[in-house]
């Protein structure tokens, strides 16, 4: 069967090929990770807002000293391939970061960035950079302040004589009346609420996940009676569940499937060209007799890897970028979808947050904006989410679910003082 | 089908009730052909669709005008290196469908037919590893690829993926039941077990591979969180990866989405349309099933 | 080969076996260093994790024997992903068993038109997780009006539900389920139709001369028994299969925030809460081989039972 023979060569030279072709492309993607020299690689997570990716390859297409490779994640899961990534010596040199989270700093993962913002650190807003700061270092630096807040449309209240809500029960009420067969009074996201609305009806209630001092911040009655209101909305069938873009997409919102939503303020340019005026914006209303509006801030911050063996490179690079080229942080911040400088300085000069639905969002980051606090860590934010996941949908005590994210809570606190 | 399945019987309120409960099946069958289609429908339909027809009120079955454009759209989305992606997830479903067959079919082969004192043993190693979830030992496999160098490398998307304890576990069933008669034919024409298994047994065993090389290739194509982590540069990314980046972004464009996942599907209905015959056949020969 | 053992060694045998151990290495020597680098390095290396505090680290140094698994195993989360798995393996294995084992008597026993039904029912085993997760999310069970369920319902004047999102009543198991049957059932039918073609046709004749009845009694008595060996490792392979879950579920559930504490299998709380950004390994291992146990005690509890290991070759 000589047929044999030369079916076996093809099958060998397919194999042959695929392995050359691997070879090829493994020495052409440019990665300096593994200290081959070259250039440093910088990892973004995927922005939606068009034009984002254009620009930061931009800007490090202009940093002459050192070449930069910009990686662009996609997936919705960029925390956990960071954290992934960051286990070995192929991961970034430098990278974005929804932290660095307490446990990355203490397990000596990112590098120690206080020098480089030794002269600037006042102009940064302090709401965001206290979360980057751990026993008076610094380990990250914000690079734009995200904040979320609620959309209304004006229209849809006033047909329904409905003012816009100044406190919770206001809001339950507004979200009941609101609903409809076509629209739903409040988009809170598809899980309820549980994922974006976070410590946010905590710091409604006057309270706060982890005080200042390290204790557990929530351990008081107002916290469930609080939280049982969420669960009202839902259980009033007034929440919007199931769409197919979630709270951070205002699609909902421009579609009519909802009359109010729960959003990023990145999504207002989006929001004001489908329906121009006829759309407001709020905090998250207070609750109860200690409560007060909240807004959460929050900031993804540029971090250097301990793994990388440039980390001198990596550094002046990060500083560079996010500390000198205010011009590119003003042009990131304010050009692609909308943001809120990192830096008060500006943040003042900004004519794009001077009026309208934006300059009100300024304000409520401002005066009502807090920033998830270091200590309440990823073990503790679990617990509690899903504790509110089971508030909000299977109608479970408030009460009990937040008593056991106390003991979690405590048990994580005494878990990282032990380790720091 | 076969002359056995149409016994007559002399009782014809008999034969009318067996001829209602065929047109009752058949009525069945259809019905549960048109639901198994309808997500294909639905990929066409949203694909080809405006995104104003997706999310409007009223449910049109099919859109009013068919929006071709969409797919020139979509490879010329810049965010998204859709042909790459196809190029890369073809590249490596056919190294790994190659490589997967030549190293499985080989153990599989020496298990079943070479003896060997501990043959048992390191049979049910390699079955054993069924059992273990890929995810279970997930990042230690990151961490031992990436040591490697080999992250955002065709290599370090192919070679960990190529050792598989199913396909191995098939061809060895497959080879046990192999008739005997043919290899000792072919040593007694003074052929080594390399040369009997090459000349003899692989060119009648063609099914089997079929069939295997086809379900290889499936799985290599629609693996999503190996590629997702080792495909960290984007000229790494597999058509899955780039699907997921669609369906993640900040803002979820309904229409893009549908044409891609179209996109991504049809190289392997193609595949699969063609081959199917052959991968009947080789389920039908090869034991996978006992 | 009791039979070559049985015979007196000679110096000629012994060069005989060392050489066909050789050759046996020689076919399965690749295969099996390969195997065993990626897939029993990290395996030991995850053991190795589950005895030690690593958090955020995969070369740790403090060791704490057995506290890993004392805290997974009193775990409530945990346990609950376990009973989670359990009752999605008794929704849709039998679900796939029945449907697969009925589409394959039912295109088995079509005169005409048998190529187009087997195809279409094969068809959807050629779709990705990534592919039938978007689907039934976005399209057929999105909770708003312009998804397809809820234009149905709408027909009927019912109002539009949240299918993922409503857990009383629990309706996002009827997602879940619905994904892998769609995208499993038609390889399994393939199987069963393989085990069919291979039924002697002198049963049936036997059968019939013996009286019984084309239709329930030929399925109960012939059909099923023969059809033995493809159900047990049919059933085998469903249960592997839906301990590894975690495509479907992480692609219809998953969103940037995380996960909701239902409907999560093992595989997903542990990638979650302890792979994720938690990162703490050591835990996860546990979990990790904790998970590995259970699979393989039900494996071995469920091949022996159904007499798999003992076929005769």
């Amino acid at each position: 069967m000589p047929i044999t023979r030369r079916r076996l060569l093809t099958a060998g030279g397919g194999l042959a090929l695929a392995g050359a072709t691997a070879a090829a492309c493994g020495s052409n993607t440019g990665r300096g990770g593994g200290g081959s020299g070259g250039s440093l690689s910088h990892w973004y997570h995927q922005y939606g807002e068009p034009g984002t990716e254009q620009a930061v390859r931009r800007y490090a297409a202009a940093y002459k000293k050192t070449r930069i490779s910009v990686q662009w994640r996609p997936g919705g899961n960029f925390d956990q391939q960071t954290a992934a990534a960051l286990l070995s010596g192929s991961g970034p040199d430098v990278f974005e970061v929804n932290g660095p989270t307490l446990d990355q700093i203490l397990g000596g993962q990112v590098v120690d960035l206080t020098d480089l913002l030794k002269d600037v650190k006042d102009d940064f807003q302090q709401a965001v950079l206290a979360p980057k700061t751990h026993d008076g270092r610094i380990w990250g630096i914000p690079q734009t302040v995200d904040t979320q807040l609620l959309y209304y449309r004006k229209s849809l209240l006033d047909k329904a004589g409905v003012r816009p809500p100044r406190t919770l029960d206001e809001l339950v009420d507004a979200a009941r009346r609101l609903t409809d067969r076509r629209t739903k009074g409040l988009f809170l996201g598809n899980d309820g609420g549980a994922g974006v609305l976070g410590a946010t009806p905590l710091h409604a209630a006057g309270l706060s996940p982890v005080t200042a001092d390290g204790k557990v911040g929530f351990d008081d009655p107002a916290a469930a009676r609080t939280l049982a209101k969420i669960r009202k909305l839902y259980e009033d069938k007034a929440l919007l569940l199931g769409a197919p873009a979630d709270w951070s997409d205002p699609s909902a919102f421009v579609q009519g499937l909802t009359a109010m939503q729960w959003s990023g303020l990145w999504a207002l340019p989006q929001i004001t060209k489908a329906l121009g005026d006829d759309v407001g914006v709020l905090p998250f209303p207070a609750d109860g007799p200690a409560g007060k509006p909240a807004v959460p801030v929050g900031a993804y911050a540029a971090a250097v890897s301990a793994r990388s063996d440039r980390k001198a490179e990596a550094k002046a690079y990060v500083r560079w970028l996010w500390v000198e080229q205010t011009g590119y942080q003003e042009d990131f911040a304010l050009s692609y979808g909308l943001h809120l400088p990192a830096r008060t300085s500006l943040a003042r000069k900004a004519d794009r947050l001077r009026q309208g639905p934006a300059a009100e969002a300024s304000r409520f980051a401002a005066e009502h904006g807090h920033a998830d606090p270091l200590l309440w860590t990823v073990a503790s934010k679990v617990a509690y989410q899903d504790a509110l996941s089971r508030i909000i949908k299977d109608g479970a005590d408030p009460e009990g679910q937040l008593k056991a994210v106390v003991r979690t809570t405590e048990a994580e606190l005494a878990r990282v003082r032990k380790r720091s | 089908m076969t002359p056995s399945r149409k016994r007559s019987t002399e009782n014809p309120a008999h034969d009318a009730l067996a001829r209602a409960g065929r047109a009752l099946r058949l009525v069945l069958l259809i019905a549960l052909a048109a639901l198994f289609l309808i997500p294909f429908y639905l990929l066409l339909r949203n694909g080809l669709a405006a995104e104003s027809d997706i999310t409007a009120a009223d449910w049109t079955f099919f859109p009013r005008e068919l929006h071709w454009s969409n797919v020139r759209e979509l490879f010329d989305d810049p965010d998204v290196p859709m042909a790459h992606a196809l190029l890369n997830s073809t590249l490596i479903a056919v190294a790994t469908t190659a490589g997967t067959l030549v190293l499985a079919s080989l153990a599989g082969y020496g298990l079943a037919r070479i003896p060997y004192r501990h043959a048992n043993a390191v049979f049910y190693a390699i079955l054993g590893t069924l059992m273990v979830p890929a995810a279970v030992t997930f990042v230690p496999s990151f961490v031992l690829v990436s040591s490697l160098g080999w992250v955002s490398t065709l290599r370090g998307l192919i070679v960990p993926t190529l050792f598989s304890a199913f396909a191995c576990f098939v061809f060895r069933q497959y080879f046990l039941g192999f008739p005997r008669e043919l290899e000792d034919a072919a040593q007694v024409d003074g052929l080594g077990y390399w040369r009997t298994y090459w000349r003899v047994v692989v060119p009648n065993s063609l099914p089997v591979f079929a069939a295997v090389g086809t379900i290889v290739f499936i799985g290599a194509w629609n693996a999503f969180l190996w590629p997702l982590v080792i495909g960290q540069d984007r000229d790494a990314w597999t058509v899955q990866v780039a699907l997921s980046a669609f369906s993640t972004a900040q803002t979820v464009n309904l229409h893009e989405l549908f044409v891609a996942a179209a996109v991504s599907i049809v190289p392997l209905l193609v595949v699969f349309l063609f081959l199917q015959r052959y991968i009947v056949a080789g389920v039908e020969r090869s034991g996978i099933d006992d | 080969m009791p039979p070559a053992a049985l015979r007196p060694l000679t110096s000629n045998t012994t060069r005989r076996q060392r050489n066909r151990t050789l050759w046996f290495w020689v076919f399965v020597g690749p295969f099996a260093v390969g195997l065993a680098l990626f897939t029993y390095v990290p395996l030991g290396w995850s053991v190795f994790l589950s005895f030690f505090d690593a958090h955020n680290t995969v070369t740790p140094t403090d060791f704490t024997g057995f506290g890993n698994y004392r805290r997974i195993l009193s775990d409530p989360e945990f346990r609950s992903s376990l009973t989670t798995f359990a009752v999605f393996t008794a929704i849709i294995v039998p679900a796939t068993f029945a449907l697969s084992l009925a589409l394959a008597l039912a295109v088995n026993r079509l005169r005409w038109a048998q190529a187009f039904f087997r195809s279409v029912f094969f068809l959807p085993t050629a779709c990705s997780y990534v592919v039938a997760a978007l689907v039934w999310k976005m399209s057929i069970f999105n909770g708003v009006r312009f998804g397809l369920a809820n234009t149905v319902l709408g027909w009927f004047g019912a109002e539009p539900v949240a299918w993922l999102a409503t857990t009383q009543p629990p309706w996002y198991w009827l997602v879940i389920g619905t994904v892998r049957l769609w995208l499993q059932t038609g390889f399994y039918m393939i199987l069963f139709l393989a085990g069919l073609q291979r039924i002697p046709v002198r049963l049936y004749e036997a059968a019939a001369l013996d009286g019984a009845r084309p239709g329930w009694q030929t399925f109960r008595h012939i059909t099923f028994p023969a059809l033995r060996a493809t159900s047990v490792a049919v059933a085998l392979l469903l249960v592997i299969n839906a301990f590894q879950a975690f495509d479907e579920f992480f692609n219809l559930l998953s969103d940037a925030r995380g996960y909701p504490p239902y409907a999560r299998p093992p595989l997903v709380y542990l990638y979650y809460t302890a792979l994720g950004q938690g990162q703490d390994l050591g835990l996860g291992s546990a979990g990790a081989v904790v998970l590995a146990l259970v699979i393989a005690v039900v494996t071995v509890v469920q091949a022996r039972w159904s007499g798999l290991g003992r076929k005769e070759e």
